[in-house]
Order: C-alpha cells, then sequence, then structure tokens
C-alpha cells in the first residue's frame, strides 16, 4: 500500500500539473497558415473537400484559394496524387523511447484481487511498430486479505474449495502496433490527439498455488509460467510527449493449481501437492497510466 | 503508526511541491498568448474561430436506429446473450434522450455453475442452499430482459485515421438513465427441520428438491450507465460499440446468504439473501440515422 501511496501522490502531481504544463501545444500562428499559400491551382481542385472536412487550416486555405488571381484558369485536368489522410502527426513516436507506469487491474479472476504496477519500455523504430518490454508486480502481502466474498459462499453454500494462486510479477516482450489515430474536439473548444494501438508478445508469469486443501503441510515456491498477451489499447496525448493510456490485455499462461485431494497415506510427498494437469488461464487486465516520450522534443522530417 | 503517519504526510508535501514547482515554473514562462490544455488561441485570420468550422452535425435534430448484439460478463454463475435496440433524438449535437430494449435470448452457464454441478456437495447445513447439485443450474438468477430511458451526453467527437488511409468521424457517447430490469430467481422459501428436513413452499417439499427449480420473476428499477464510442462511415450509418453498467441487488446463486439483523443463516430464501452486484455488459450495434442527408455549421 506504501508504494501505491507514492505513485498515486506522483500522478497526482503530474495531474496538477498538467493544465499548466501542455499549455502552446495547438498555437496555429499566422506563419504556419501563410506556409500554405504557394500552388494554388493544386488547392483549387481540393476546394471543395477542404470545406467538406470541417477542419480549420484546410479551410482557411480554401479560402486563400478563392482569392486567387483574376486572370481565366487553364482547364482543368484530372490528374492522380497521393494524399496523406494525415498531414502532420501531432506528435511522432518515430525513433522516440517510451517509459509507460501504469496500474494494473484483473478483471475476471471472481476469487482473487491481483492488483498491480507496471512498468513498459518501448523503442519506436518507425512511427506506428514499436518494441519493448513490459513488467507488472502483483505480490503485495497477504493475497488471501485480497480474496473476494465468492470463495467463502462457495466454501459454505456448496461445500466446495476453491483453489487460487497467488501471483508474483509478470515480465513480457512486446510489438506495438498502431493503425488508429485520430484528434477529437470537446465542444468545439478543445482539441487532444489520441491513437489506438495493437499489442502483443511473450514472457513470463511467476506464481504458486495458495494452500488450501491441507494448509498445514503443503507449501509452494513460485515458479515461471511461460505466457502470451496480446491486447489493445488507447493513449491520448496531453502533451506531445506526455500521454495518458488505457490497455486492455489478455495474460494467458498454463496455470499450475493446488491438488483438490488429499492422500492420507502420501500427504507429506510433494509430488502430489499439485494437480495432475495444468489449467490454461486468461488473465484478463485493465490497465491505466501515463507514458513519457524521450526525448522530448522532436523534429518533423517532412513539410507540412 | 506514528512513524507512518509522518512518512505519509513527508510524502503528500513532497508531491504538493513537486505539483506546484511545476505549476509556478510553467506559470512564470508562459506569457499570456499562451494556450490552457489544447485550447486554439491563436491570432489573425484564425482569431476567435471555432477549433473545428464547417463542423458535420450527426446529431443534432436526428434520430437515430439502432439494433445491436450484446453479451453480460464479470457473472459469477450465468451469463446473457441479449439482443436489442436503441432509438435517440438528440436535439443538440452533444445532448439527446433514447430509449432502449433488449432481450436476453439465451444464458449461458459459467464454469463456476458446471463445477458445482459437477461437484458440489449436500450435507443437513446446505441443503437449502444446494439440495441437489445436479439441478443447481435451474436455481440460479438469469436476466430476462430490460428497458430503459438514457440521457446522452457526447462532448467529444472527432475523425479517425485508420493505416493512414481510411479516415471517418467518430465520438464518444456518455449516457445514463433509469432501467427497468425483468430478471427470475429462485422462489422464496424457507427449510424446517426434519428428519427429514422439508421445505414450504411448495407444501412439504421433502430434500427441497421442488423449491430448488421454483421460480419468481420481478421488475427491478436500477440506474444505468455507460459509454459508447461511435463511428460513422455514412452519412445516414454508423457503428457503436457499447459499455452499460446496471448495478441492482439480486440472488444471482439462489442460495441463502444473510438474515435480519445478521442471523445468518436464517434458513429462508427470501430478499434478505439479495447480494448487490456490478452487473455490465458490452454491446455492438449499428447505427442508421434519419434524416439521411447530414448538416454542418455555418463556420
Amino acid at each position: 500500500m506504501r508504494v501505491f501511496g507514492g505513485i498515486t501522490l506522483l500522478l497526482a502531481a503530474l495531474c496538477l500539473a498538467l493544465p499548466a504544463s501542455v499549455g502552446a501545444q495547438m498555437e496555429f500562428s499566422l506563419d504556419e497558415v501563410e506556409d500554405e499559400k504557394p500552388n494554388k491551382p493544386a488547392q483549387k481542385t481540393v476546394e471543395k473537400d477542404a470545406a467538406q472536412e470541417g477542419d480549420l487550416i484546410e479551410q482557411l486555405a480554401a479560402e486563400q484559394a478563392v482569392e486567387g488571381p483574376d486572370e481565366p484558369l487553364p482547364e482543368r485536368e484530372e490528374t492522380v496524387e497521393e494524399i496523406f489522410a494525415v498531414q502532420q502527426i501531432y506528435a511522432l513516436r518515430l525513433k522516440r523511447l517510451e517509459l509507460a507506469p501504469s496500474a494494473a487491474f484483473t478483471v475476471n479472476d471472481p476469487y482473487l484481487r491481483h492488483p498491480g504496477l507496471g512498468m513498459a519500455v518501448n523503442y519506436w523504430f518507425t512511427n506506428v511498430l514499436s518494441v519493448g518490454l513490459n513488467f507488472i508486480w502483483y505480490d503485495w502481502g497477504n493475497p488471501l486479505e485480497r480474496g473476494t466474498t465468492l470463495v467463502e459462499q462457495i466454501q459454505r453454500s456448496f461445500r466446495l474449495g476453491v483453489p487460487i494462486n497467488e501471483w508474483q510479477f509478470g515480465l513480457w516482450a512486446n510489438f506495438t502496433y498502431v493503425p488508429f489515430y485520430g484528434k477529437f474536439s470537446m465542444f468545439r473548444k478543445f482539441l487532444f490527439q489520441w491513437d489506438a494501438y495493437l499489442i502483443g508478445g511473450v514472457g513470463l508469469m511467476r506464481t504458486r498455488p495458495i494452500p488450501v486443501f491441507d494448509p498445514e503441510i503443503r507449501e509452494f515456491d513460485w515458479n515461471a509460467r511461460v505466457s502470451f498477451n496480446v491486447g489493445i489499447g488507447l493513449r491520448i496525448f496531453l502533451t506531445r510527449y506526455l500521454t495518458f493510456f488505457t490497455e486492455f490485455r489478455d495474460y494467458m499462461f498454463l496455470e499450475q493449481f493446488e491438488n483438490v485431494n488429499v492422500s492420507p497415506s502420501n500427504r507429506d510427498d510433494p509430488s502430489t501437492w499439485l494437480a495432475d494437469s495444468s489449467t490454461f488461464f486468461n488473465n484478463l487486465t485493465v490497465q491505466f497510466g501515463f507514458t513519457v516520450f524521450f526525448p522530448i522534443k522532436f523534429e518533423y522530417r517532412l513539410p507540412k | 503508526m506514528m512513524k507512518l503517519a509522518q512518512t505519509t504526510l513527508l510524502r503528500i508535501t513532497m508531491a504538493g511541491t513537486m505539483a506546484l514547482g511545476l505549476w509556478a515554473s510553467d506559470a512564470a514562462t508562459s506569457n499570456s498568448s499562451t494556450a490552457s490544455a489544447q485550447e486554439v488561441q491563436v491570432t489573425g485570420p484564425l482569431a476567435d474561430k471555432p477549433s473545428v468550422m464547417r463542423l458535420r452535425l450527426w446529431r443534432e435534430n436526428r434520430l437515430q436506429l439502432e439494433p445491436y448484439f450484446g453479451f453480460t460478463f464479470g457473472d459469477d454463475y450465468s451469463r446473457s446473450l441479449i439482443l436489442g435496440a436503441e432509438a435517440r433524438y438528440s436535439f443538440l449535437d452533444w445532448l439527446g434522450i433514447g430509449v432502449h430494449g433488449a432481450w436476453a435470448f439465451i444464458n449461458l452457464d459459467t464454469d463456476l455453475t458446471r463445477q458445482v454441478r459437477d461437484n458440489g456437495v449436500t450435507t443437513n447445513r446446505n441443503r437449502l442452499s444446494l439440495p441437489s447439485r445436479e439441478n443447481f443450474p435451474d436455481q440460479i438468477g438469469q436476466l430476462n430482459w430490460f428497458a430503459g430511458v438514457d440521457v446522452h451526453f457526447t462532448p467529444f467527437r472527432g475523425k479517425l485515421a485508420m493505416f493512414q488511409k481510411v479516415f471517418f468521424d467518430a465520438d464518444l457517447d456518455f449516457f445514463i438513465g433509469p432501467a427497468f430490469i425483468n430478471i427470475s430467481e429462485r422462489a422464496d422459501t424457507e427449510i424446517f427441520a426434519g428428519p427429514p428436513q422439508f421445505c414450504n413452499p411448495p407444501p412439504d417439499d421433502v430434500g427441497c428438491l421442488e423449491s430448488q427449480v421454483a421460480r419468481s420473476s420481478r421488475l427491478v428499477i436500477a440506474p444505468s450507465f455507460g459509454v459508447a464510442f461511435t463511428a460513422y462511415f455514412k452519412e445516414f450509418m454508423g457503428i457503436a460499440i457499447r459499455w452499460r453498467a446496471f448495478p441492482f441487488k439480486w440472488n444471482t446463486s439462489g442460495t441463502d446468504e444473510a438474515g435480519p439483523n445478521g442471523d445468518f443463516p436464517d434458513g429462508e430464501i427470501n430478499s434478505e439473501d439479495r447480494q448487490r452486484e456490478f452487473n455490465q455488459m458490452m454491446s455492438i450495434g449499428f447505427i442508421f440515422v434519419l434524416p439521411p442527408k447530414i448538416k454542418t455549421t455555418d463556420q
């Protein structure tokens, strides 16, 4: 809980500082607009489209194109030109390092809560592809204190024990791909940029059973399980280097639970303590956090 | 205890100092023309212009009809597959009202229900909660249908690029309102000591086997709220992915869970045994908009 408290305070500090630190991110100066003056005939051809798109810069460019010279324009010719849907992205990721502290909450384990604190490091080798690591720590004291009332209900009402495992940490190597990039306005006043991404990778989970069926005898050590993960995420750019993100991840692994049967004859034999077969386990997790991109500043290589 | 309190105070002080320092340093280096948050604050021909011109009014004075498919999740004993529909009329582009209705056409047992059915143990102590493990799937609570009225609030709208090639308009729709939910639960009953143990009603139900499968339905009024991501592909058509929550109390397991004044177990299945559940569902639907022609703002 102390670590939670410290992280919470740091996040609160960031949030408090945010309104001041994100200022001047969306300044559109006249100079920027005037850069688009050349090549008027080409803009004529996109005038109608610009008006329909509802974009401020495009609209201004279209208006400027109307104010062109009075001499007759040359006859229009149909041209094929590659036009990017997003001309200049608000924040580039290319060749930047991303640090992402986060809080993780398992949403599909009805018996035990698994809150985690995570840290991810990603390197973006293209603007839409990155490779990285993420780490989540789950081991916060006595896990039975995080048990839900459902375990007690099952024991009381159905006379059944529930094998449950605790987790220590998970570590994964991942690829991230960003197919979606967008911008939202709020009440036509504030603009913010966001993207949605797909993530997946391989790694390990360290887990162990909590002795339930013969707790006087059985003790279990931590063991690593091979784990795969896939997920989707949403990242909102607060500045060009600071984002808020949320992810929905499925960390999959083969879990080894405690044997629900206790053999009176060889109760002390550790080889009988675990279930005969492994269970495929989906750890569906929602994560919230911030990412910071390094270097903080960057330059566009292509003209606007 | 005192040491912990001092440490906590120290951390709060450090965090507060950091926030104040960041705010103060930024304020010191900024000037009056700096925008707050990402507010578009410009000079020249763009001054006083809205952040978006020729804004498409996807919702204002339009009727949206949305058939959808959904499923509940996070359920302990039974999850539902849902077919539903929603009609929404927006007075403003960011404010509207809608009605919705849905039918849980299939209820699926969870793995826990199957485990209890296969491995549950009945004794004299838990006979009321589990008269027979084989019939346990018939005693659990299930969702039948629900309907409601929602106020829709859509403050965020924008455009989205996919693979930097295809782009479309999208919005985030927040909604809240009352929901009327029809559920079926195990019918009220009471166990009496034997031998043999029996329940009443139904009269003289030895072993409570009949009471286990006796059902009663009721209508619950509960708050309903959620958020939807909507993307528009045509002026008259879009797609919506929606999360909805409707928390209320019900007896999902059909077991004796509580009694009045802490008297537990009280040997009765009744309203005292209802537990608060955070019921939630996801849905995906297609939106059809009338009139099909869209309008844009003047500027």
